[in-house]
């Protein structure tokens, strides 16, 4: 618990920031999921097969904010190159060097979940949570970490590399426990670039305008 | 040896309370029982009679030795009394092991520090050992009627062989205890030793292994409250005000206080070592309960501005300012930049070395930099304590009792005799716990609740309220003549707040022209003793240098060494040079030797060496680094020591080992930062500590064997790491390494 | 109030079930052999068993644990002679101590796990407990004592 101090000198407590804090992160995060539950009547019914309808231009931009949050330390630190998660805003190698193991769940001791809760362990600089937090598994590394849009935007149409998904199962991913779990990433921990509304908006349109990987430059 | 039938009140209080918990509770396991006071339950289950401060037995020959030492992992649990039974010829594999209370009367000086606990009580704990044994012997000749000449021992009992006749030491213990204690008992002869210098497995280690309660945290007491402190959010900041009424509504929660430690003036002794003076405290029921409401505390903290201390340290009462600026790191680097430049304390001086500068062919001047450090005992500080107007009992993890007794009886007003200090084992020390600080606030916080309170720290609060290894620079200027010899040598060092330059120290007396400067930036953060202090540092730098010395002159680094040694032997330059130049050759040798060093290299390493005097004791290393993805890996080490007579030969093995990976742990990884006063690495995910795939796979450790007295290893072995990772990393970069620890994160982490 | 089976013993405790296990286990049962290091699953002092996994208490609440088998180092083997336990004083791992009990529950997991560990796998399986004395190369060699002893 410290209170940072403040430029006009005057130092108020570490526990009223944090209070701040906590408010502001709960409201984000009902904001989200307000805004979410909206977003998917507006998409409804997504139990049809969706149409497609094909738009390179307003695609690739799309894909451009897609891309923007999957690159975000919040979706990136569980898609490494390596076998080993990122971790923080800055997507350092994650302390303690925890493996992924065939699942994705980690390993012996090392299992993610001896660690990260259900929920997010409240305080600075604790384990975030979630019921199913884990990596990729082994066999199916969905690597965002390194990859340009160009290289994202195939490989996640790709359904021997995106976990044998089709259009329905991609768009229904955006409402993955997981995936939301990005926008609710615990206390210290920036949020992606945009809202989830505004990303799930992006990643249907994207799939539904033509899935056009953009160009590399 | 004092005598044992001295008796006075604190004593009698001390026997009573040992008796009350059983006499055979070894360490504390048997504390939480005499602590509660005057029960009917405490029926002693053995008597045992007391032949001296370090001696009991039992009639049915159950030896306890008393451990005077406190216990932070070097072992002196079972090497100090192993002394004592060494002497006492005793069966080593029944005695039973007690820790003993605080009482420097009976114990001497039970100061866990300075690598002293060998150097400290090898004759005394020998002799007592020897005198207890001598006492059992006279009371069996008294009893069989024959000259004590004729009496033998061996393993607890007593022969005298021309009657047949044999008895325990527990059939003569109690007479003992009532014999006047001899002097000038003879002592045994080195090569004589079964107990000493022969393995012997930690006496705590079953316990230690099953989770039994031994450390401070585990002490439990009848009513006893948690208690947790708000100390100010930056070094250079006060309490201004508060607002707890939010937090005392939290469930469990029995009180919110504000807390000052010491009155105006008050006189800081050697270890008080300055604090925050006013922190605020929340006590409750449970830990949780505690640690929830203080997120409820609504605190303004402000700038403290320069504060006025009253040092009545060694020689005499000094009043100094503390300055209140919140210090950032990289304003602390500019200054010491700037300082550098100023004329500092000269330390030492040795012929002309500003003529020899003035004329040397080539000079090589190097600075090195070292961070602040953070001792992070895996044990946060805590302490018991339960103060009365009459009486206190203090129970928990302490280096120095003897320091804090006297802080204790000022600031309680209570005299010595009132005042009980246990010490628990302790999760980890490296110095830190030489500072009572927090057994200070402890006592007045259970004054002040009326209750047993145990204070802890969080881990955040031990980070953030630390007792540093302070903020070191070194600049080493060596003047080389045209044949490329070592014509003078420079060292001029400054730190925050003091300079780590130990002026008499290698290659001084080595070198005709010397010279040795100090200087200091005065501070607020607080610092004090870290593992090895000031060598830690220094044997990092001056090793480095001596390396880079070598080279330029074109010679092996260990010969180089060896070839000043060999001066300083032969013709040593001035006076009170501190080092055994022979000893300190003699590691280097020898760990030439185990490294194969002068043999073919294994490509596969980069090779860097060491060595290093300091706490009475020898020590060299050869590390061989790896790059694995850029980052470097120390796999396997090679130790040389020398510390005399090793007494408990895998358990010293065992402290070497840890100190290397220590050393490497430190140099690679540590460091403390400031913003504006606040401690910026709060708890693990920002300071790094060495981990298990980060250690080396082997450290082979070798002793010099000789018949020296025994001196310090718990520390000696520590500092030349840091040297011989520099020089490694070296060898593997081919870029030289000044700025500690020498390697940081790729990317600094920000949050987690 | 809360219900948790901890060694094999059922407790009915009255206490916020959002308490991390941590403290119901040192505070509320008297069990103190896990220790408190870090407070947020950094250090790995506080590792206990959960249904057989290694998890952190510090930061695992109670209301996690409910219904599910908590084993502490003070429940680990019958007579304190599991083989790591046995391993550990065969090589005197310990210096302070203090890391030691979560040393041995995040090892007991991996050998549970694996039988037969590789440096490697040691690595992947302790590298989450800290020991600031640097006992390291014991631990790694009592691990693999006890791993022959249980082949």
């Amino acid at each position: 618990m410290i209170a940072r101090p403040k430029k006009n000198n005057r130092y108020n407590g570490a526990l009223r920031s944090v209070l701040v804090i906590t408010i502001l992160a709960s409201f984000v995060f009902f904001m989200a999921f307000g805004a979410d539950a909206l977003t998917v009547v507006v998409h409804k019914p997504i139990d049809s097969k969706p149409v497609v309808v094909k738009d390179s231009v307003a695609s690739v931009a799309a894909f451009k904010q897609v891309y923007s949050v999957l690159m975000s330390p919040r979706c990136m630190n569980c898609h490494p190159s390596g076998d080993i998660p990122l971790q923080g805003d800055d997507s350092h190698i994650h302390s303690m060097l925890p493996k992924r193991g065939v699942d994705g769940k980690g390993v012996f001791a090392m299992k993610c979940s001896n660690c990260h809760q259900p929920t997010n362990t409240p305080g600075l600089h604790t384990p975030p949570g979630n019921p199913e937090w884990h990596l990729p598994p082994a066999n199916m590394k969905m690597v965002f970490q390194g990859r340009t849009q160009n290289q994202l935007a195939k490989q996640l149409m790709d359904p021997k590399q995106n976990g044998n998904k089709d259009m329905k199962k991609l768009i229904a991913h955006a409402d993955d426990g997981l995936v939301l779990a990005g926008w609710n990433p615990g206390e210290g921990r920036t949020l992606p670039p945009i809202s989830h509304a505004e990303f799930k908006k992006a990643w249907i349109t994207w799939l539904t305008t033509g899935a056009y990987a953009p160009e590399e430059k | 040896m004092e005598n044992n039938e001295t008796q006075n009140s604190r004593r009698t209080f001390l026997k009573t309370s040992l008796l009350a918990g059983g006499g055979l509770m070894i360490h504390f396991s048997g504390l939480a029982k005499f602590a509660l006071p005057h029960t009917d339950e405490g029926v002693p289950a053995v008597i045992l009679s007391e032949i001296n401060g370090y001696v009991k037995i039992s009639a049915d020959n159950i030896i306890t030795l008393v451990c005077p030492n406190p216990e932070f992992g070097q072992n002196v649990m079972t090497s100090l009394p192993m002394m004592v039974a060494e002497e006492l010829e005793v069966d080593w594999t029944k005695v039973v092991v007690e820790m003993g209370p605080h009482d420097s009367v009976k114990l001497g000086p039970q100061f866990t520090g300075g690598s002293n606990s060998m150097r400290m009580y090898w004759k005394p704990l020998r002799e007592a050992g020897a005198t207890a044994r001598n006492m059992l012997m006279l009371a069996a000749a008294g009893s069989w009627n024959v000259p004590v000449e004729e009496l033998t021992t061996k393993l607890g009992v007593i022969h005298h062989e021309k009657s047949g006749k044999k008895a325990t030491y527990g059939d003569f213990a109690a007479k003992a205890s009532g014999i006047p204690v001899p002097k000038g008992v003879k002592l045994k002869n080195v090569k004589d030793f079964t107990v000493v210098r022969n393995s012997q497995k930690n006496v705590e280690g079953a316990k230690l292994v099953s989770g039994k309660p031994l450390f401070g945290l585990d002490y439990q007491h009848e009513g006893m409250l948690i208690a947790m402190i708000q100390h100010p959010p930056a070094f250079g900041m006060k309490l201004k005000s508060f607002d707890a009424s939010a937090a005392l509504k939290m469930p469990g929660i029995k009180d919110v206080f504000r807390q000052e430690l010491y009155g105006d003036g008050f006189e800081q002794g050697g270890f008080d070592v300055r604090t925050f003076n006013e922190i605020l405290v929340v006590v409750g029921k449970t830990t949780w309960e505690v640690m929830n409401a203080r997120k409820k505390l609504i605190v303004e903290w402000v700038p403290a501005g320069d504060v006025k201390d009253t040092m009545a340290g060694r020689g005499g009462k000094t009043e100094v300012v503390v300055p209140g600026e919140l210090e950032t790191t990289a304003v602390q680097h500019r200054k010491m930049l700037e300082y550098a430049k100023k004329p500092a304390q000269q330390l030492r001086k040795d012929g002309d070395p500003e003529t020899a500068f003035k004329n040397a062919a080539e000079i090589i001047e190097r600075t090195y930099n070292a961070p602040f450090l953070a001792h992070n005992c895996m044990e946060p500080m805590n302490f018991f304590a339960h103060v009365t107007d009459e009486k206190a009992l203090l129970v928990g993890p302490l280096q120095a009792p003897g320091w804090t007794e006297p802080t204790l009886m000022k600031v309680l007003n209570l005299p010595a005799d009132k005042i009980e200090i246990q010490m628990t084992r302790m999760g980890g020390g490296f110095g830190r716990r030489a500072y009572g600080h927090y057994l200070i606030e402890a006592a007045l916080i259970s004054r002040r609740a009326k209750a047993p309170v145990k204070l802890m720290y969080s881990r955040e609060d031990d980070s953030t309220y630390g007792i540093y290894r302070p903020m070191y620079t070194a600049t080493y200027r060596a003047a080389l003549d045209s044949n490329k010899k070592l014509i003078a040598f420079h060292v001029k060092g400054g730190g925050i707040p003091e300079h780590a330059i130990h002026a008499n120290r290698f290659p001084a007396g080595a070198v005709d022209n010397y010279l040795a400067e100090g200087w200091a930036i005065p501070s607020n953060i607080t610092v004090g003793a870290f593992r090895a202090p000031r060598s830690n540092f220094n044997a990092a730098a001056e090793q480095s240098f001596l390396d880079e010395l070598a080279e330029a002159m074109g010679k092996d680094p260990i010969d180089f060494r060896l070839e000043l040694l060999q001066r300083a032997k032969e013709n040593p330059v001035g006076k009170n040079n501190d080092y055994d130049a022979d000893r300190y050759a003699g590691v280097l040798k020898l760990v030439r030797e185990k490294s194969g060093w002068s043999g073919v290299k294994d490509p596969k390493y980069s090779r860097g060496v060491a060595a290093y005097f300091c706490h009475n004791s020898y020590a060299a290393h050869v590390v061989d680094l790896t790059l694995k993805d850029g980052e470097p890996y120390v796999e396997r080490v090679f130790s040389a020591i020398d510390c005399g007579i090793v007494i408990n030969p895998d358990a010293a093995t065992n402290m070497v080992q840890g100190a290397v990976v220590d050393g490497i742990g430190n140099s690679l990884y540590g460091g403390l930062t400031h913003k504006n006063g606040v401690v910026e690495e709060n708890n693990f995910h920002k300071y790094r500590i060495i981990r298990m795939h980060e250690a080396p796979k082997k450290v082979d450790v070798s002793f010099v064997r000789n018949d020296i007295d025994p001196t310090g290893l718990g520390e000696p072995p520590f500092p030349p790491v840091f040297g011989a990772v520099a020089n490694a990393l070296y060898k593997a970069t081919g870029k030289r390494h000044y700025q500690q620890p020498f390697a940081l994160p790729k990317t600094e982490p920000t949050s987690v | 109030m809360i219900t948790l089976n901890i060694n094999k013993k059922n407790y009915k405790l009255d206490a916020d079930p959002e308490t991390p296990l941590l403290w119901i286990l040192r505070d509320h049962v008297g069990l103190v052999g896990t220790k408190f290091g870090c407070g947020v699953a950094q250090c790995g002092a506080c590792v206990v068993h959960l249904d057989g996994e290694a998890v952190r208490s510090c930061v695992t609440k109670a209301s996690r644990a409910q219904g599910k088998k908590v084993v502490t180092i003070e429940g680990l083997s019958e007579k304190n002679n599991h083989p790591l336990q046995k391993a550990w004083l065969e090589l005197d791992v310990s210096q302070c101590g203090y890391c030691q009990a979560g040393q041995i529950m995040s090892a007991a997991v991996l050998l549970k796990e694996n039988k037969n560990p590789t440096d490697e796998d040691i690595n992947d399986a302790m590298s989450g407990n800290i020991c600031r004395c640097g006992t390291y190369l014991r631990i790694r060699d009592a691990i693999k004592l006890a791993a022959k002893e249980n082949i």
